[in-house]
């Protein structure tokens, strides 16, 4: 009896072992319009409204910490205004929710304003709802898809400069994988007309991207600024549009046998916080990037 | 612990939980620069309840859900979860639970595993961009932070499939209302088969012995 529950047993864990594998290995190589994708979509669209309706009953729970997390330094207040700051705290996180909201989205409309390139696309409006757990995946999921027009490897913004780009879509939700992914690289200019390189990620620290391809003889300051170069040959082009800041150089450092040097980019972007962002839709033709 | 069709529904609606919580409120939340990884936790507390089986499964069906809902690399998280809720259901098959420190302990040890194991298949898979050691810290912090998710996590699932679990003893107030039920059970069965009981006692037999 006891040998044939271990059978059991071993026999269920190589299946799902292998099941996982084979899943992996056939995900990995399959196109994007595979039938395991198309299951992936599907179990997105089905859980979508779910978790947009959960993320919205959590949000004053989210803001709860972070409200804590930002006032852990203020313990030392007066003994008398801590029953009266028991009382406004459910206000205050209310308050601040709504402050945050108007402030990101002030940040949106001044962005679109002081980038007269992005007049040509038609911007969307969208709200985060999902998001990766793993620093290995930095993506997150958005509460409008193929419906509100957004196709793939539309570039996606805040107020504060380049998030990402769309890289999966369904009717009503997209994902957007964020310009720390590893698997994400966006060709980058330092202004004013500075040299151009690639800007990539430091897997794991979302705080830092990396600048690379500009030649050691090249002059970098730090607080320069890079924003997204938007090139084109004519075939081939950058999914980004030009013009949008990526983030601030932080320093560069000159290596004495190679040939580039390594400039560290601070993103202006807060990546770990999105909660709006805009997906730049529509627009000049972007030869060669699938849409 | 015994899988009934009621409690493998239960089961699944805490994997589901779990998983919808994970998506769109724990990846918001940053302590200590990482974000708290429920999902480890909640299969690991399944495996040291039900056994080795019941980890793996739950531990597949939860990446399976995770990898589905974020468009992720499918089989990725299936195999990581699947291979801790394996490995704490046999501890829990080798080894007695005693006190509430220890199913938190296992469940920061076991989350640790879990976050080291996802970026050793990443690692494997390529990764085309150079990688910060912050990963180390992000995993160490996941851990800590698993093992204090595991203190109220453990708890609430345990009560959850309480009475699948073998040690399962029902409180005496439940015991209570349960012979209540019973009784009353008892006296409206009496009531309805006294009258003819009675009766087939009273029906005159004709002739034979009596």
């Amino acid at each position: 009896m006891y040998r044939k529950q271990v059978r059991r047993r071993r026999a269920v864990l190589v299946a799902l072992i292998v099941l996982s594998l084979i899943l992996l290995s056939s995900h990995f190589s399959e196109a994007d319009s595979g039938p395991l994708h198309t299951l992936q979509r599907g179990v997105a669209t089905v859980f979508a409204p779910v978790g947009e309706v959960a993320e919205r009953a959590l949000k004053p729970g989210r803001d709860l910490i972070n409200w804590f997390d930002e006032t852990f330094a203020a313990r030392g207040e007066n003994e008398d205004l801590k029953a009266e700051v028991e009382k406004l705290r459910a206000e205050v996180v209310a308050a601040e929710g709504a402050e945050n909201d108007n402030e990101q989205f002030r940040k949106l409309l001044n962005l679109s304003d002081e980038n007269p390139g992005l007049g040509e696309y038609d911007l969307v409006t969208a709200r985060v709802t999902q998001r990766s757990p793993s620093v290995w995946f930095s993506d997150v999921t958005i509460d409008h898809g193929s419906s509100s027009g957004i196709e793939r490897n539309d570039a996606v913004v805040n107020g504060d400069g380049l998030v990402g780009r769309v890289t999966d879509l369904t009717p009503g939700t997209a994902q957007v994988q964020l310009i720390t992914d590893h698997d994400n690289a966006v060709s980058g200019q330092v202004l004013p007309s500075g040299p151009t390189g690639i800007v990539e990620p430091e897997v794991g620290n979302p705080e830092d991207l990396l600048l690379d391809f500009i030649d050691n003889d090249e002059t970098i300051q730090e607080n320069q600024t890079v924003a997204t170069a938007g090139w084109s040959n004519g075939t081939v082009s950058s999914a980004y549009p030009p013009g949008i800041p990526i983030g601030r150089v932080s320093q560069a450092e000159a290596g004495e046998q190679q040939q580039f040097q390594l400039v560290h980019v601070t993103p202006f972007a807060d990546l770990r916080q999105l909660e709006y962002v805009q997906v730049l839709t529509g627009g000049p033709d972007r030869p060669g990037v699938p849409g | 612990m015994i899988v009934t069709p009621r409690i493998a529904l239960r089961i699944a609606l805490v994997v589901i939980l779990a998983v919808l919580l994970q998506v769109s409120f724990f990846s918001f939340v940053s302590i200590l620069g990482a974000t708290p990884y429920l999902v480890p936790v909640v299969v690991v507390a399944l495996g040291l309840l039900g056994g080795g089986v019941v980890g793996a499964v739950c531990g597949f069906a939860a990446g399976l859900l995770i990898d589905s809902l974020l468009l992720q690399t499918l089989g990725v998280s299936s195999l990581v979860l699947l291979s801790i809720g394996y490995l704490a259901g046999r501890y829990r098959e080798g080894f007695e639970i005693r006190g509430a420190a220890v199913p938190a302990l296992l469940a920061g040890a076991f989350t640790m595993l879990a976050a080291a194991g996802f970026a050793a298949i990443e690692l494997m898979l390529g990764v085309d961009a150079p990688v910060s050691l912050l990963v180390v810290r992000e995993i160490l912090v996941q851990g800590l932070l698993g093992g204090l998710l595991g203190f109220a996590v453990y708890p609430l699932v345990r009560r959850v499939l309480a009475p699948a679990l073998i040690d399962y003893k029902p409180s005496p107030s439940r015991l209570l209302s349960a012979g209540r039920l019973r009784r009353r059970g008892r006296r409206t069965r009496a009531v309805e088969h006294a009258a003819p009981r009675r009766r087939a006692r009273r029906t005159p037999v004709h002739g034979g012995l009596s």
